[in-house]
């Protein structure tokens, strides 16, 4: 199990986002998180991430996680390359990150403020790629992308599967009934 | 280890890229000697009495602001996350970010020494023990700036309490370092000075570990 | 020793503080009023039965914050919290006490509102310390941040007490001007004044004693709101 939360309920002010939640996480599986805008499906991504705690309740991780947030954050002033170093470089790892820049058509010298929306989500698949977590977390990783970027999507979906678990969260519902085995749905009273 | 090295270079390379932010910061430092020379001047005597305090005033105010910015960036771009999502304790974090500021604080003191020598008559003599001040003191402010302005930088707007809680914790930094300063120029031995350099490396000693122990449990939200 | 357990009402340790402090409140002041005057200062040096419980108090509230605040750091218990942060609030209400009692005597006295003595400036800086704390407590809305932001500022502002008087005391030795000491140092204590100052000490411990343990009480049932 490379994750679980228990009882878990988190509160901003007086407003009860999420409530006694529990869920686990098993190697090797894709869970898909459904909701509509506001249902706390960011906010639940942040928590298994560990950048929340949660109010009440418990969350327990085996490994590390990583956050694929909706835009990606990057420093817009480096290059493609730059910055994977340094992300490389921070988690103590190593990779081929220019295999990885030519595989997701991405320009290694370019500044990143010239970069598109959808260059933007590649890049941030591909870093998620270098970096393997064990526990992968993607808020709805399919925006911006065309369809040589989703199918890249659904290609570091396939390795993700192999190297650990995804929770996935999106409004795209074709999409998560292609690649999840199941599906958590927060909004419901 | 190499994180913090490559943590503060990757800022400082930020910071270079994106010239608007080091520029405005050393325009404001430059005006803001002159603006006190003017006011404190124009004869040397009360000028070369004034130095020490303007010199260490000036700094104050820009490792204030740089600490800000150190972790500004990181805020504007939502990269804050990444950083926190590394393995391992967090206090690598901190010491990045206080080695950027340290690496753009020291030249910056350089050039405010001689500065001060310009416009405020400051004799430049004991050169050495003179930087040696500056190191001490430079380090002291900005260990304690960095840990309140990572705990600030979430905050959205709050960077105003920065100020108010900075200045009561460094107290000891600015009159010790004032007073080595003064003591220097006006030719004491560096026996005497040694007392505010000592006070000094107790203040950096205690600081830093603390505000390193302390800042990863700040950043947790 | 202050741990305030999880009560509907104030226990009665903390009901014997408050009355038993109240009550010898008037005492005290008898007891103040009726001891000589000094040889040196007169009737002014009475001021000095006030100043003196009051700046000790302070000190002690804030000793006991930095205490509670690394026992909180430590262990996440919300309790340690609670007694930090009423230690805080009577700490702070104190420290302005013996700061406006220190002011007042130095007027007489020499002449001047304020002199950058040592004791009262490190005074002064720890007060600025702990407006800080309040405010940071007030500018952070996750509860669980806060608290643990207030107690690394209780940390790193008490552990600032020592190498700031010492800073300020090598700063004012540098000028040859009268050593101006506000506590009893420079008055000679004659036997009465010595226990009418101990006694108004006790009267004060029992209030501190007494109003952070409803400070915390109150805090406690604060707590039990919000969970609801």
């Amino acid at each position: 199990m490379l994750l679980r939360l228990l009882g878990v309920s988190k509160r901003f002010g007086r407003d009860w986002v999420l409530k006694d939640l529990d869920f686990s996480l098993q190697r090797g599986e894709v869970v898909a998180l459904l909701g509509p805008n506001g249902s706390g499906k960011t906010t639940l991504l942040r928590l298994m991430a560990g950048l929340l705690k949660p109010t009440r309740g418990r969350v327990e991780r085996l490994g590390r996680a990583l956050l694929l947030s909706n835009p990606p954050a990057f420093h817009h002033h480096l290059t493609a390359r730059e910055h994977l170093l340094y992300d490389l470089a921070f988690h103590g790892r190593e990779g081929d990150f220019a295999g990885a820049l030519r595989r997701f058509g991405l320009p290694e010298g370019l500044p990143l403020q010239a970069f598109s929306s959808g260059m933007k989500k590649r890049l941030a698949l591909a870093r998620l790629l270098l970096l393997s977590p064990e526990v992968w977390l993607l808020d709805e990783p399919e925006t911006a992308l065309d369809a040589e970027g989703r199918g890249l999507l659904l290609e570091v979906l396939k390795e993700a599967r192999g190297r650990g678990g995804v929770v996935l969260a999106t409004h795209d519902r074709a999409l998560a009934e292609r690649v999840a085995d199941r599906a958590l749905t927060l909004g419901e009273a | 280890m190499r994180r913090v090295l490559l943590l503060a270079l990757r800022d400082l390379r930020l910071e270079v890229r994106d010239r608007s932010g080091l520029l405005s910061l050393l325009a404001f430092f430059a005006v803001m000697l002159f603006i006190m020379a003017l006011a404190l001047g124009p004869e040397e005597a009360p000028l070369r009495r004034a130095a020490p305090g303007v010199l260490w005033v000036a700094l104050a105010f820009m490792s204030t602001l740089l600490s800000s910015r150190a972790f500004a960036l990181e805020v504007e771009e939502g990269t804050l996350d990444d950083l926190l999502l590394t393995p391992g304790g967090k206090e690598w974090i901190y010491f990045g970010k206080l080695l950027f500021q340290l690496l753009l604080l020291f030249p910056l003191s350089l050039l405010a020494l001689l500065m001060a020598a310009g416009l405020f008559y400051l004799p430049l003599e004991r050169g050495l023990p003179l930087l040696f001040t500056l190191f001490l003191g430079v380090l002291g402010y900005a260990s304690v700036a960095t840990f309140y302005a990572g705990l600030l930088a979430r905050l959205r707007g709050r960077e105003a309490l920065l100020p108010l809680l900075l200045f009561s914790l460094v107290v000891p930094v600015v009159l010790a370092s004032v007073r080595a300063t003064a003591g220097l120029v006006e030719g004491l031995p560096v026996a005497e000075v040694a007392d505010w350099w000592r006070l000094l490396l107790v203040f950096d000693v205690v600081y830093v570990t603390a505000s390193a122990l302390l800042f990863p449990v700040v950043l947790e939200g | 020793m202050l741990k305030a357990a999880n009560p509907d009402r104030p226990d009665l340790l903390t009901w014997a503080f408050l009355v038993l402090g109240l009550a010898l409140l008037p005492v005290g002041l008898y007891v103040a009023l009726s001891a000589p005057p000094d040889v040196n200062q007169g009737y002014l040096a009475r001021i000095m039965y006030l100043h003196v419980p009051t700046a000790w108090l302070g000190y002690l509230a804030f000793f006991v914050t930095f205490l509670y605040s690394l026992l909180y750091l430590f262990r996440q218990d919300p309790r340690y919290d609670r007694v930090a942060r009423a230690s805080a609030e009577i700490g702070l209400v104190f420290m302005g006490l013996a700061l406006v009692t220190g002011m007042l005597w130095a007027r007489p006295t020499w002449g001047v509102y304020w002199t950058w003595e040592p004791r009262l400036t490190t005074t002064a800086i720890l007060f600025a310390v702990y407006v800080g704390y309040f405010l940071l407590r007030g500018a952070i809305e996750d509860l669980e941040l806060g608290r643990k932001a207030a107690a690394a500022v209780g940390v790193l502002g008490f552990i600032n007490v020592p190498i700031s008087y010492m800073s300020v005391k090598w700063w004012r030795s540098l000028h040859q001007t009268q050593s101006i000491d506000l506590t009893t140092g420079k008055i000679q204590m004659a036997p009465e004044m010595l226990q009418a100052l101990l006694f108004n000490l006790l009267v004060f411990t029992l209030l501190y004693l007494g109003f952070v343990r409803f400070r915390g009480f109150l805090a406690a049932l604060e707590a039990r709101r919000e969970e609801a």
